[in-house]
């Protein structure tokens, strides 16, 4: 796992050395681009951290990178630096999902307050995503069977109900359910349920083969 | 009641009369010859009709010969006049011929008192009385001299001498002085001789009236100088009335006229030239004392012009403008043109006339004035349009500064600095201080109010400030700006910063043209090159949507524009500048889209050397700009 870094986008070099310096000393660990279309080439599918950019470059701008970001699996949040902002452009930005938008001679805290933002933003978000491959794991780990049962156990029905709908003993689906309580790692139902519902995982999703409804 | 006295004293006292009114006419101005001629004459003629008087009283042959040799002197005097009024009047006849008649005559003198009596009688040997107007007059009885005959010759040659002369004088357009003079003065000459020959030669016995023939003369001659006098009289009064319309119309438009005579060293100014240089109307000026009021400042121009046309530059005329102090301590400026009048190639007369232009020159004041006030707010204008990039130029470097400070301030509170990141962070300090210190310099010297300076200005330098100064815009606007200049284009003669405003407006009107059309090509191209020997063209190039062709001379008006904002004045100022370096500005269509313009400037002789731009001013308080 690499380490959470700021990625300084902007086409002024004196601005790009200043800022990292900052961060650096501020004890942020910064990796530099002239260009967005360099960063867009260099930076790696799973990067962490967040992304510090200038708004106004030639070539792709700052904007042009965030719709950029945007189409990536994990986008890392923006954070825009302007020397001139005007208001469309700052609406632009925020309603893309910016962190924060802020002129550069903005005063030091607000920097560092908008690049701890991202920065944490980017780690609860790689811990969601990771946490929703885990839960996507277990649920891929029931088998066929197991999954249906799951379905109608999600729409409330007693084992007595479930068996009769898929033409097995009561006592089978007994033994399916402790085994989805087992390899979901849950104790309840309700805790069952609202592992699915975070999973993404509804009754409506499985296939269901009702039997005489 | 001795009618004799009484006619041949009117004859004298006559003749006299006349002469005493023409003499002086000629002691006035000297150049009236025939007036000092007839002067002459008229006195002869009276000490001849004299002589004639005595002649007829005469009771002894001494008394009749020694009246008889005086009268010819008043004969000689007589003839003398004659020859030189027909030259100076009639301004004709031939020299030799007048010449020859002055010789014979004064030589007549010779034998008139040195052979016999006189030059008619070598002896008289007595008196006879005859009847005449009712009276005894006495006559000669004796030997005629023939040395008579030289002076008869005489009156011949003069009778043919004021014949030739008038037919000149005829033939030249002069016909009634030539009929008058030469009618009058041949047929009583001529009658005169016949007379003389007649009595002297012995053919017939009567006394002599030769001053009744000269009187005739004298009346003609006293009649063509009279009418003089009455020509004279009437261009008196024309004159009169010429010098009240020119009062008139001097005092109606201001102007004060003066003439200065260098020959004889008078001068003349009128009321309004004493009135305008502030003299009273009793002083006495010269050319002098005029100079005298003319502003210290402005008098060795002056003098110099004066000087120029005294030598005969531009045909002997002056014309120039200058202040002179008024009584409360002010001043005037006045306008004075005139010229040098020349007689074999010296001057000898100086005319000249001056109005007041003070209200015109305060005008003019005011109006450059206000040119220039235009011009600034014309260039705060187009400055404005790029403000948000000069912003947005300005805030990079402070920004990065800033974050250097921020940074260098955590390290060195950290206690462990690394001196040679800190050198580094100092160096970028100073650097990025000297950015924003020259785009505030390019700005200010935009903005700030100034005064023309005309000098030898290097092309490629010029354009590439302004594109230094557009560039941060442009590239915001994503629009391309490209510099063809080739290396050795001439020097060009103006103000940097007004053609450095004309560049900046054809540029951002090219943006905005641009910005408009939407096209795909975003490009600017800013040309130059040599256009003939003397001019250079520079053309700023746009991708735009071209100038509608209806349009094309009015978009230079005032108050012109098809944007929401703006004076609409670009254009119209820029084209007021360019002219007022001496060239054209225009705009043309460009094939494949877009518009181009277009202006020339004269290129600066070969010899100025282009100047390179000044240093940019440096001052603490340089982020006030003032507007």
């Amino acid at each position: 796992m690499t380490e959470p870094t700021v990625h300084l986008v902007d086409d002024d070099v004196s601005s790009l050395t200043a800022t990292s310096r900052l961060l650096r000393a501020s004890g942020f660990s910064v990796k530099t681009f002239p260009s967005a279309s360099e960063f867009l080439a260099q930076c790696e599918d799973d990067a962490q951290g967040c992304v510090v950019t200038d708004l106004q470059m030639p070539g792709l701008n700052g904007l042009d990178l965030q719709s950029a970001l945007a189409l990536v699996r994990n986008p890392l949040p923006l954070v825009f630096l302007t020397g001139h902002g005007d208001i469309a452009s700052t609406v632009r930005a925020m309603r893309g999902g910016a962190e924060d938008f802020l002129e550069k001679r903005a005063a030091k805290e607000e920097l560092l307050d908008a690049v701890r933002r991202a920065l944490l933003r980017d780690a609860h978000a790689r811990e969601a995503r990771s946490r929703q491959r885990e839960r996507e794991a277990r649920f891929r780990a029931l088998s066929v069977r197991e999954r249906e049962v799951l379905s109608h156990v999600l729409r409330g029905r007693l084992n007595k109900q479930i068996a009769g709908d898929l033409g097995i003993n009561e006592r089978t689906v007994k033994m399916h359910r402790t085994a989805i309580m087992k390899k979901l790692g849950v104790r309840s139902v309700a805790a069952l349920s609202q592992l699915s519902q975070e999973a993404g995982v509804s009754a409506a999703v499985m296939p269901t083969f009702p039997k005489g409804q | 009641m001795s009618w004799v006295t009484i006619v041949w004293a009117m004859v004298g006292s006559a003749c006299l009369m006349l002469a005493a009114v023409h003499l002086p006419v000629w002691l006035k101005d000297r150049t009236a010859w025939p007036s000092l001629f007839l002067s002459v004459l008229a006195v002869a003629t009276a000490a001849l009709a004299l002589c004639e008087l005595a002649i007829m009283k005469a009771q002894t042959p001494a008394a009749f010969a020694a009246a008889n040799r005086a009268g010819q002197v008043a004969v000689w005097l007589a003839t003398l006049s004659m020859v030189g009024f027909v030259r100076s009047y009639l301004r004709s006849g031939r020299a030799w011929l007048g010449w020859t008649v002055v010789v014979l005559r004064t030589a007549t003198l010779l034998p008139n008192f040195l052979s016999g009596r006189s030059l008619n009688f070598i002896e008289i040997s007595t008196l006879r009385a005859i009847p005449f107007l009712g009276e005894e007059v006495s006559v000669a009885l004796g030997t005629p001299n023939p040395w008579m005959l030289v002076g008869q010759l005489a009156m011949g040659l003069l009778a043919l001498f004021v014949l030739d002369a008038s037919r000149t004088a005829w033939r030249r357009g002069d016909r009634s002085a030539a009929l008058t003079i030469g009618g009058t003065s041949c047929f009583f000459a001529l009658g005169g001789v016949a007379q003389a020959i007649m009595v002297f030669w012995g053919f017939v016995q009567m006394p002599i009236t030769v001053s009744l023939f000269s009187l005739g003369i004298v009346f003609a001659m006293a009649y063509e100088l009279s009418r003089n006098v009455r020509h004279a009289a009437s261009l008196l009064g024309e004159l009169r009335e010429s010098e009240q319309h020119m009062t008139l119309a001097t005092q109606a438009a201001n102007l004060g006229l003066w003439t200065s005579d260098i020959a004889s060293g008078t001068f003349w100014a009128s009321p309004g030239t004493r009135l305008l240089f502030g003299f009273s109307s009793s002083e006495r000026i010269e050319l002098e004392s005029l100079l005298s009021k003319v502003h210290v400042d402005d008098r060795d121009m002056v003098r110099l012009a004066f000087s120029e046309a005294a030598e005969g530059d531009r045909a002997g005329r002056y014309q120039m403008e200058f202040r002179v102090g008024t009584s409360d301590g002010g001043s005037r400026w006045l306008s004075a043109q005139g010229h040098f009048e020349f007689e074999r190639r010296r001057a000898v007369r100086n005319r000249g006339v001056c109005s007041d232009i003070t209200p015109s020159k305060a005008a003019e004041r005011e109006t450059l004035r206000l040119r220039g006030e235009i011009a600034h707010a014309g260039r705060v204008s187009v400055m404005g349009q790029l403000a948000a990039a000069l912003a947005h130029e300005i805030n990079q470097p402070l920004g990065a500064i800033l974050r250097n400070a921020e940074a260098a301030a955590i390290m060195l509170r950290s206690g462990c600095a690394d001196l040679d990141e800190l050198r580094a962070i100092v160096e970028d300090i100073r650097a990025d201080d000297q950015r924003a210190g020259a785009v505030i310099d390019r700005m200010r010297s935009m903005l700030r109010r100034h005064q023309v300076e005309v000098m030898a200005l290097n092309v490629h330098e010029l354009l590439e400030d302004v594109i230094a100064l557009v560039r941060p815009d442009a590239a915001a606007r994503h629009i391309r700006l490209a510099l063809q200049v080739p290396r050795d284009l001439p020097a060009v003669l103006g103000d940097r910063i007004h053609l450095q405003q004309v560049l900046l407006n054809l540029i951002a009107n090219g943006m905005d043209a641009i910005d408009e059309a939407a096209h795909q090509r975003r490009n600017i191209a800013v040309t130059a090159m040599r256009r003939g020997s003397e001019s250079v063209e520079i053309a700023v190039i746009d991708t735009g949507a071209g100038i509608p062709e209806a349009q094309s001379e009015q978009i230079f008006g005032s108050f012109f524009t098809t944007k929401a904002t703006g004076m609409g004045m670009g254009l119209s100022i820029s084209r007021t500048l360019v002219e007022a370096h001496g060239g054209r500005l225009w705009a043309e269509n460009v094939d494949g889209g877009g518009a181009s313009l277009r202006f020339t400037l004269p290129a600066s002789p070969a010899n100025e050397p282009a100047m390179a731009p000044p240093a940019p001013e440096r001052s603490p308080e340089r982020l006030r700009i003032t507007a």
